[in-house]
């Protein structure tokens, strides 16, 4: 009994677990940064849907009807991609010589000196950015149709007492928006929440990953089979992982909704 | 020099308030949505001190009328002059707008705007929406503020409520928070769009009672409304509009007493009989 505490306290504290523990910081930065890019984009797209400037106006409505119907998945492989040897291409445009591109075998970057090496704090960021670029385009349609939810004449009111166009957007018309966004914005963040379990495509050894390298068909020349096929059970963690952050978001955002809408909700709902 | 100069003006407050330059002067307004035209050419004065009631049937035009003093209505034609200064458009016919924002926003900042609607920002405590546009507009100090605000609020009678927020108000306390908020600016006029259309009769009461107060206190008001009992005992000077033009403006004693326009008997005759039924 107790040499199977012993075993089993060792086995899941060894140095490949314990890597495994620690990559659960990628998925929650990757969910919490692309929440909050997410949410950003969105504001940035609503307010330009909205906007008088008519190429603003069209950037916004493009942005929010295409990009949603971009697959993550590919989104996740394309722009990460993209980025970097656009990034390369304009380093090659400054750094290249012609002596460089000569020495260069390879078919790209233009010179080795305009090579730009990624690590998995470079993939996390563009893959939060990617997650705020796709659910962006769903956060601007929520938040569109959340700012035109808040009652006209209270925005006239604000005008009328003579607030700038910026005051009244600021402070009445995006401060009662929240309300009307919060249950739209809720469902945004579960997607991404999932849309986390892709970061292994970029090459971050995530929760997933791990999960399949710990779980998988375990032998040792020296020891013969350590374990069989364990994928299920790793996996089963994963499942429970992501059912406490939605229950713990869930929590989360009954508190936001109580606060942002004090007086705008009935006593029943606050 | 200085000193005889506004010796003789006083003189001419106390003696005819009219005389003076107006606090609020409308120019020959036009104003058109789409094809139907709702201003056809009104010119009104409003002096120091004067409680001006437009009256007239539903479609009249008075409520767009008021709207265009603090151009929430840009008129197509026409000026509108505040303390003598020309509010600045750009522009004409329906294309026109507001051409200098800082200007307007000035002049915004000193007219006290009531609506029918009430249109209290919901997610302000009451104190909060009195204190909003004196704090972020006018940027006044936050303590001289707030202890303004709370006497505009136990002058509307609404002490106890500074805390609370409008949706937990009736409808006559949400009105007199929002005319709290209009007083809480120091308006050069108030501008009233029918405030209490939205009220249950004996709501209508406790508001009327402030308004009534505040007239007799010398503010000078604009007030759009259907009372008529209430127009004529407030008003020094009532106005009737019929089909975006004035029919007919004078002492509530000329309009009221000794009506020359046929109109104008047939719409008191009318607005007569529906508070007879009311009552």
């Amino acid at each position: 009994m107790t040499d199977d505490i012993a075993f089993w306290l060792s086995y899941l504290t060894n140095g490949k677990h314990l890597t495994w523990y620690a990559s659960f910081q990628f998925t929650i930065f990757a969910a919490l940064m692309g929440g909050a890019l997410a949410v950003l984009f969105g504001l940035a797209g609503a307010t330009a849907r909205n906007a008088r400037f008519l190429p603003l106006r069209v950037l916004g409505t493009i942005y929010s009807s295409i990009v949603r119907g971009v697959p993550d998945v590919l989104f996740f492989l394309f722009f990460p991609l993209a980025f970097e040897q656009g990034v390369e291409w304009l380093v090659a445009t400054q750094v290249c010589s012609p002596a460089m591109v000569a020495a260069q075998t390879a078919a790209w970057p233009p010179c080795r000196e305009a090579n730009w090496i990624l690590g998995t704090p470079e993939y996390l960021m563009l893959a939060s950015v990617s997650l705020g670029i796709v659910y962006g385009a769903f956060a601007t349609n929520v938040i569109h149709g959340a700012l035109r939810s808040v009652p006209l004449g209270q925005l006239e009111a604000a005008r009328a007492y003579g607030m700038s166009s910026r005051q009244v957007l600021w402070h009445i018309h995006i401060r009662q928006m929240w309300v009307y966004a919060l249950p739209g914005l809720s469902n945004v963040w579960m997607l991404i929440i999932k849309a986390t379990s892709l970061l292994s495509l970029l090459q971050i050894a995530d929760i997933v990953l791990w999960a399949d390298r710990l779980g998988a068909p375990n032998f040792l020349p020296a020891v013969g089979l350590v374990h069989a096929d364990w994928r299920w059970r790793y996996y089963l963690v994963l499942f429970v992982f992501y059912i406490l952050v939605t229950w713990l978001s869930e929590r989360v955002f009954e508190a936001i909704m109580r606060r942002v809408g004090k007086g705008i909700l009935s006593e029943a709902h606050a | 020099m200085p000193e005889t100069g506004s010796t003789v003006s006083m003189h001419e407050l106390n003696t005819a308030p009219a005389a003076t330059m107006p606090v609020v002067e409308l120019r020959d307004l036009h104003k058109s949505f789409g094809a139907l035209e709702v201003l056809k050419g009104i010119s009104l004065s409003v002096g120091e001190g004067q409680v001006v009631s437009l009256i007239g049937s539903s479609g009249s035009g008075k409520s767009t009328l008021l709207r265009c003093i603090n151009m929430l209505e840009v008129p197509d034609q026409g000026d509108v002059l505040i303390d003598g200064e020309a509010i600045k458009l750009r522009g004409s016919a329906q294309a026109r707008q507001i051409a200098d924002e800082s200007q307007i926003r000035r002049i915004r900042s000193e007219l006290g705007m009531v609506f029918q609607s009430f249109n209290l920002w919901a997610h302000m405590t009451v104190l909060q929406n009195v204190m909003e546009a004196p704090l972020i507009v006018q940027g006044r100090q936050r303590a001289e503020v707030e202890a303004e605000a709370r006497a505009m609020l136990d002058k509307v009678g609404i002490g106890s409520k500074t805390d609370a927020y409008p949706s937990q108000l009736s409808g006559g306390q949400q009105q007199r928070a929002a005319i709290a908020r209009a007083l809480c600016i120091n308006p050069r006029v108030m501008l009233f769009d029918e405030p209490t259309s939205a009220l249950d009769p004996e709501l209508e009461v406790e508001v009327l009672r402030v308004i009534k107060v505040l007239a007799d206190e010398g503010r000078s008001m604009v007030l759009v409304t259907h009372d008529m009992e209430f127009a004529r005992s407030v008003s020094d000077r009532v106005v009737f509009l019929h089909q975006g033009l004035i029919e007919e403006e004078g002492t509530p004693d000329e309009v009221f007493g000794s009506t020359k326009s046929a109109r104008l008997r047939q719409f008191l005759n009318a607005a007569n009989h529906e508070e007879q039924r009311h009552t």
